[in-house]
């Protein structure tokens, strides 16, 4: 890491606009990363996500606004940057011919490791044994997952300061997501920094730091996922039957302060209340003396459908 | 099911059919033009046609002399040549719609309907045989417009029509074997060189009777679908239509073959199976020359040992050439000199004959240039050029790879062919420094090639892989046909290979050679400067 870098963010973005002919795939776009963050970068297909790395990685010029990767322009500093940066790209394309074990070497040596140095051989054996590949087989004969795994492998088989991830868990199965899990602990640990664009929710809400909503090609909602959980409610639910049996009554449930969304169904009772009333809430509840109690905070997925709203009901953004 | 399937494929084909219709009938109608022009009278047709007779090296780029009218001319001179595009287009057109298609795993995604086994395989065959039809149509009416008499032109046409069909069969059964389309269309354009000079080797090796201006071919020509074609000998008295069912009878077995095969296998398998890799790369797949160097390795090996092939046949035959023509007189060496592209100059036979020995191996280099620089198109629509310009290599470094890799692979080629054409000719032949340099000296041309299409990447990517074979396909005719036609000075002039030197005469004019080289670099130049300032653009 070079001390010049020191507290500016590895990359930073401001207004980035790209136009496809009449299509504006970024509109705007406002990014920060900072050094040592696992930032999830959240948007449904289309979004812009894809267009933003492939401009942050120097292989699509922006139509105006600027961006910066460790102060730098990717543009004009391409092979410099890249030095770097480790990349799994969205479509993990491989040359037919070559095998796995092949491409993951290449891959490495255009990065500028050296493909024969001990450090990266035992990286390499621990991963292609963590992931159970077989880098003898062709390319072109590789299953989805396999392809996926060839581009994994090689980004983590040689250190970077920065990862950019495009969708990097897709194809795997359960157990090699959590291979990838402890991949993206163990750079995070070293100090690295990672961009991890995905719309798995559950893969961002566990491995990430920040995070970044994008619509439409601009970023809707960033911060850490404390904060953006701050900014929806925490929904409750128990049984309507009380302790000794008897039912509940209106007048009772009215009386809980804060209550929004008030439902009945299937003998319980639901609502949610703001985030930061929660601590009201709960001396009622405990006077009612309430049955079978669950409380669930804010889950990224209402986050995000917060900001696709369409599906969310209309209580809720009122 | 059937019939969904070929509506299908005839309507993702519809351009390439289109296309392919016009070339035919063009190449048919322009080849048969200027036989009237060049060739105008029985007499002149008669001269010309002796001193083929006894001049092998021609026979083996032409056809059968088979008589003295303009039809028996054309079948001469055209037959084999628009064979060879025929066969072309059946075999991409089969590779294309099923073995590429495979890889791809679009087969699967229809495999998985209710279309079955057959019915998406009998749909190929079936546009196969249409796109047949349609290019035994198009050359016959090629040479209906020409002037040629009606029932030779029809059966012209159906010879040609014959040979696309047996590709269609070979294709079908190599697109069984391989399990890439690259390979299945490497071999199946092996093939095809093959027949050409299979068939060749019998015209250049039978017996001429010259009182008929005929000529009886050896048995190779019977071992070469194009050969078959040509035994129907269309316009002659003695034509005939059963050497057409042997094509035919090749089409049924091949295909019923190759059906048989796939009946067996599992999609997306090949019979040859996938070979293990490499667990590790080695030392020479290190950067982007190595990685080109890797990705066109079977191009430039196929396209040297065909230069290579070429340079041994042609130099062989220069000497035998000077024993066979010991007594032609020198009226005779003018109508050769025309057929040679030695352009009606002072040069001798011989001289006339280095320079298409020249032309026809810087025709088969060009193919390198031509290919590695739509090589740069290929990987950026796969998606290897993000891939490698993610990395520390930048946007130069990787296409200066691709096109140092072709430049340097067709020069290879070049001197290697100069090399072994000088060595097996001798001084009898025409002397190795003769050959060797005026091989040597296309080497300016080819790289125009390169230089072309590499622009063409770097502004229209889009564009390259059509504009890419265009280029190849005009220098083809031209630099085959290009002194029958007869065109102006300055449309000969647009040909890259027209400005090589003519080593083979007494001063050869080196100005036309360094301005091809200059032309070369500042391409080359200009297109890497402009791939620089757009964006990647993977995708088809």
């Amino acid at each position: 890491m070079k001390a010049a870098d020191a507290g500016q963010p590895v990359i930073e973005t401001r207004g980035l606009t790209k136009h496809f002919g009449r299509v504006r795939a970024l509109d705007g776009l406002d990014l920060s990363v900072g050094r040592g963050e696992v930032h999830g970068f959240l948007g449904p297909n289309g979004a812009g996500k894809s267009t933003t790395i492939r401009v942050l990685l120097g292989l699509a010029r922006a139509t105006a606004g600027e961006a910066r990767v460790f102060g730098r322009d990717p543009w004009r500093e391409a092979s410099a940057l890249h030095r770097r940066i480790a990349t799994i790209p969205g479509d993990v394309a491989l040359w037919p011919n070559l095998s796995g074990g092949e491409t993951i070497d290449l891959l490495v040596r255009l990065r500028g490791g050296d493909a024969t140095s001990a450090a990266y051989r035992s990286r390499r054996a621990e991963l292609i044994d963590a992931f159970q590949f077989d880098p003898t087989k062709r390319a072109r004969s590789y299953s989805k997952g396999n392809r996926q795994k060839v581009a994994l492998i090689a980004a983590f088989a040689h250190p970077a300061e920065l990862y950019v991830f495009d969708e990097p868990t897709s194809g795997l199965d359960p157990l090699m997501e959590s291979v990838f899990t402890r991949q993206v602990g163990r750079i995070a640990a070293d100090g690295g920094t990672v961009l991890l664009s995905s719309h798995i929710l559950s893969e961002v809400e566990k491995l990430c730091t920040r995070i970044s909503i994008v619509r439409a090609g601009r970023v809707v909602e960033s911060g850490t996922l404390t904060e953006l959980r701050h900014l929806t409610r925490t929904s409750f639910s128990f049984e309507r039957a009380g302790a000794g049996g008897a039912m509940l009554t209106d007048a009772q449930l009215a009386g809980i302060p804060g209550v929004h969304d008030l439902a009945l169904a299937e003998g319980r009772v639901s609502f949610t209340v703001d985030s930061d009333a929660v601590a009201g809430v709960l001396p009622a509840l405990g006077a009612l003396g309430v049955q079978g109690l669950q409380v669930a905070p804010p889950s990224l997925e209402e986050l995000f459908l917060r900001h696709y709203g369409d599906v969310v009901p209309p209580a809720e953004a009122a | 099911m059937f019939g969904t399937l070929l509506r299908f494929r005839l309507r993702r084909d519809r351009w390439q059919l289109a296309v392919w219709a016009v070339v035919h009938f063009l190449l048919a109608y322009l080849v048969v033009s200027a036989v009237h022009t060049t060739y105008g009278t029985a007499v002149e047709r008669a001269n010309t046609v002796k001193v083929m007779m006894v001049t092998p090296a021609i026979l083996l780029f032409r056809g059968t002399p088979q008589g003295t009218s303009a039809g028996d001319f054309m079948a001469l001179l055209g037959l084999t040549f628009i064979a060879v595009l025929v066969a072309f287009q059946s075999t991409f057109l089969v590779v294309r719609n099923t073995r590429a298609e495979e890889a791809l795993g679009q087969t699967e995604t229809i495999a998985a309907t209710a279309a079955g086994r057959w019915a998406p395989s009998l749909a190929v065959i079936a546009l196969g045989v249409i796109a047949n039809v349609i290019a035994m149509i198009a050359v016959a009416i090629g040479c209906l417009a020409g002037g040629l008499p009606t029932g030779g032109s029809w059966l012209f046409g159906a010879a040609l029509g014959a040979v696309g069909l047996t590709f269609v069969g070979v294709a079908f059964l190599l697109a069984q074997l391989f399990p890439a389309g690259r390979s299945a269309n490497g071999w199946a354009a092996a093939l095809v060189l093959a027949a050409y000079v299979v068939r060749g080797l019998g015209d250049a090796t039978g017996t001429p009777h010259l009182a008929t201006a005929t000529l009886t071919p050896a048995w190779p020509i019977w071992a070469s679908p194009i050969g078959w074609a040509q035994r129907t000998l269309p316009w002659s008295p003695h034509a005939r239509v059963w050497p057409l069912l042997l094509g035919v009878a090749a089409f049924v077995v091949l295909t019923a073959a190759a059906l048989v095969i796939q009946d067996r296998r599992d999609v997306g398998a090949g019979v040859f199976a996938e070979r293990r890799g490499r667990a590790a790369a080695s030392t020479v797949l290190r950067g982007p020359i190595g990685l080109a160097l890797r990705l066109q390795r079977g191009v430039l090996i196929g396209w040297i040992t065909a230069v290579v092939a070429g340079a041994l046949l042609l130099g062989g035959l220069s000497g035998v050439m000077v024993d066979q023509l010991q007594t032609a007189g020198a009226g005779v060496i003018n109508a050769l000199d025309e057929i040679g592209g030695g352009g009606g100059s002072s040069g001798s036979l011989l001289q006339a004959f280095v320079n298409v020995g020249a032309i026809f191996s810087a025709l088969l280099a060009s193919a390198i240039c031509v290919q590695g620089a739509m090589r740069l198109r290929q990987e950026e629509a796969a998606g290897g050029t993000d891939a490698v310009l993610s990395t520390a290599a930048g946007r130069m470094r990787w296409m200066l790879s691709f096109v140092v890799v072709a430049g340097v692979g067709a020069v290879l080629a070049l001197v290697l062919g100069g090399l072994v054409a000088g060595a097996v000719a001798g001084d009898k032949g025409g002397g190795f420094a003769t050959w060797f340099w005026a091989v040597v000296w296309e080497a300016p041309a080819v790289l125009v090639f390169l230089g072309i299409v590499a622009l063409v990447f770097a502004v229209l990517p889009n564009a390259t892989i059509a504009v890419g074979w265009t280029v190849f396909g005009l220098a083809a005719i031209f630099g085959l046909f290009g002194p029958l036609f007869g065109l102006p000075q300055w449309a000969r002039d647009l040909a890259p290979f027209a400005h090589t030197p003519a080593i083979a005469l007494p001063h050869p004019d080196f100005t036309g050679g360094w301005a091809m080289a200059l032309i070369a670099i500042a391409l080359v130049v200009a297109s890497l400067v402009l791939f620089r300032l757009r964006d990647t653009k993977p995708g088809a």
